[in-house]
């Protein structure tokens, strides 16, 4: 058998039915099994790289392909990946920190453990042990260790190498899912009263960041799993058959010495989870979840996070966003009374919000992407200016109304640039909501929709303006001042079409609105290019 | 609207519908699959507004003004 490494991926002449490993300069990061995830390709099968490891893959790199004892090598040889300019680098498949990253059983990159780092090991399963005890006797919840440090404890009672998260799940007494739902926001509420930092990542699944002597963190999910009818939900997606006593009442299980509570009878849910060939080694392995099991999950639990991901990686990776303030920002200063405050939402890495402070003008950045808030409060301590941020999604209706009932009883009013066209229909309910409970004006800057217009940036659209209009009037909004004209997007590039508008927000009783004054805007500036790092 | 009147009005356009233009089973299908996942998604609704209400109810009915402002207060943070 001939094996290839190009940029398309690996290349195999009769590939085994067997998983492979892929190191590259030693470390592991990624397995495939050639049959499953590869497509024909000349006389062979071309296994292509996972999309989340293409960005990495630009330099020399020692490459291994190997079986997952590692006793028969296909492949090992130094290979140029990316451009001939790429040359001279080492690929590098590592975080910010320098820690090395591996593909997991879903295609995300995340951090690798070697399976020497035993004391960070023994952080981890004593962080998770104390997840569970917590989830047990102060949430209330029947907890049980599972996936991965489940299969590693029962096969051999140790963790399965290269696995660097762990997952814990409770078995729900609810069978409705919004009861489902509801028990999840006490469980994370419970959690952050004991002192953990949590992720909320859909309405059955809670994250906990557990730090780490070495400075990373482990991300320990804790899974809803519940019966609807005669089937079993289990967190990530997995749906089917497994009745509550192959769970309760929980057993104990020893990891590294550890003892943790298990499922009732272990093996059942490991073939649940994994398929009857639980047994056997492959780290390739990935799940086979029935559609209509994601999709009814996707239905009841998902959906108000869905661009986080996206817009993070933008912030990481993307066009670097002018630090100048925008021209919206100015106009809206020009509006307002000195010391107005002013929430800038959407704000990205705040470029507006950091000007606002520094006019002396009290300002709270909102935004839903991490990422953004890290460059922002950098920023903000270079300048020497205090700017709260807060993290909200707009698809999350508890974080909306909650930040509009703060901002009702503090009056803020509302910036948003290039925020309208970047939010699905529930999200721009939510957005309207919120203006309202502002009670104060609305400044809002959209890419105006037309043919022949450049795309915006990332995953937004451009706006239809009169079905703006029409949707800010049905939801109780009155545009007071609308202009368009050439204007700038997120990343300071000319787009020729762009509205400002005004909405004020009148309470009910008050005055008749007005018919709103239109201007077109001409001689845009344009935007002085400078990189945020 | 009472039960009756609904099941009334939904057979109406049910009717309407067939009379206008037969539509295939399979777009049927598809339409009913969308409302179903519509339907799906006033679960996390509901239980987000039940939380807030039953978080943020008993301070405002008691008009304890200190304990609305902590109540927000943890809200948010639980955003962070």
């Amino acid at each position: 058998m001939s094996v290839s490494v190009t940029d398309d991926g690996i290349r195999l002449t009769s590939p085994p039915a067997t998983p492979l490993v892929v190191t590259l300069d030693g470390r592991y990061v990624w397995s495939f099994t050639p049959q499953r995830d590869g497509r024909p390709s000349g006389s062979g099968v071309l296994v292509e790289w996972p999309a989340a490891l293409t960005s990495y893959l630009h330099g020399r790199s020692a490459v291994r392909v190997a079986d997952v004892d590692g006793e028969r090598v296909l492949f090992d040889d130094e290979v140029v990946l990316g451009t001939p300019a790429d040359e001279l680098a080492r690929v590098r498949v590592e975080d910010r920190q320098g820690n090395p990253l591996a593909i997991d059983k879903v295609g995300h990159l995340c951090r690798a453990f070697d399976a020497t780092d035993e004391s960070i090991r023994a952080e981890i399963l004593h962080g998770t042990r104390r997840a569970l005890d917590d989830l047990r006797e102060h949430a209330g919840v029947e907890a049980y260790l599972n996936y991965g440090a489940l299969l590693g404890a029962v096969r051999d009672g140790a963790m399965i190498a290269h696995d660097s998260d762990t997952d814990v799940c409770y078995l729900s007494r609810h069978t409705s899912p919004a009861d489902v739902i509801l028990e999840s926001f006490h469980v994370e509420r419970v959690m952050r009263g004991r002192g953990w930092r949590c992720i909320r990542m859909s309405g059955g699944d809670v994250k906990l960041l557990l730090p780490l002597s070495d400075g990373r963190e482990c991300h320990i999910d804790i899974f809803v799993a519940f019966h609807v009818g005669d089937t079993f939900f289990q967190l990530g997606n997995r749906s089917g058959t497994l009745p509550a006593s192959a769970i309760l009442p929980v057993s104990t299980i020893t990891l590294h010495g550890v003892q943790f509570p298990a499922p009732a009878d272990p093996e059942a849910m490991l073939a649940f989870v994994y398929g009857p060939s639980w047994r056997v080694p492959d780290p390739s392995f990935k799940y086979a979840d029935p559609p209509a099991g994601i999709r009814r999950l996707d239905g009841w639990l998902r959906g108000f996070r869905t661009q986080v991901g996206t817009w993070t990686e933008l912030h990481r990776r993307g066009p670097a966003a002018p630090i100048r303030r925008s021209d919206l920002a100015a106009w809206v200063h020009r509006q307002l009374p000195r010391h107005a405050p002013v929430v800038d939402l959407g704000c990205g890495t705040g470029r507006d919000a950091l000007w606002y402070a520094r006019t002396g003008r009290p300002v709270l950045a909102v935004d839903f992407a991490r990422a953004a808030r890290g460059v922002l409060q950098q920023r903000a301590r270079r300048l020497g200016v205090e700017v709260p941020f807060e993290i909200v999604a707009l698809g999350d209706l508890r974080a909306v109304l909650t930040l509009g009932a703060t901002l009702a009883r503090s009056p803020h009013h509302v910036h948003a640039r290039h925020l309208v066209g970047a939010l699905d229909d529930a999200e721009r309910a939510n957005l309207w909501r919120l203006c309202r409970m502002t009670g104060r004006s609305s400044f809002l800057e959209v890419a105006v929709a037309g043919s022949g217009l450049p795309e915006p940036v990332g995953p937004a659209r451009r706006v239809d303006l009169a079905e703006l209009v029409a949707e800010i009037e049905a939801a109780g909004g009155v545009v007071e001042l609308q202009e368009v004209g050439p204007g700038t997007d997120l990343a300071g590039q000319p787009d020729p079409a762009v509205a400002r508008l005004r909405v004020g927000w009148p309470r009910p009783g008050s005055s008749a609105p007005t018919q709103p004054a239109t201007r077109v805007r001409q001689h845009p500036r344009r935007e002085k290019q400078r990189s945020v790092a | 609207m009472s039960a009756v009147q609904s099941r009334v009005r939904s057979a109406r356009d049910r009717l309407e519908q067939l009379r206008r233009r037969p539509l295939s089973v399979r777009a049927r299908l598809a339409a009913l699959e969308a409302e179903a996942q519509e339907n799906r998604q006033l679960n996390r609704r509901i239980a987000e507004l039940t939380d807030v209400v039953t978080e943020l109810l008993i301070p405002l009915s008691e008009r304890n003004e200190d304990r609305v402002d902590e109540v927000l207060a943890a809200y948010r943070a639980g955003q962070v």
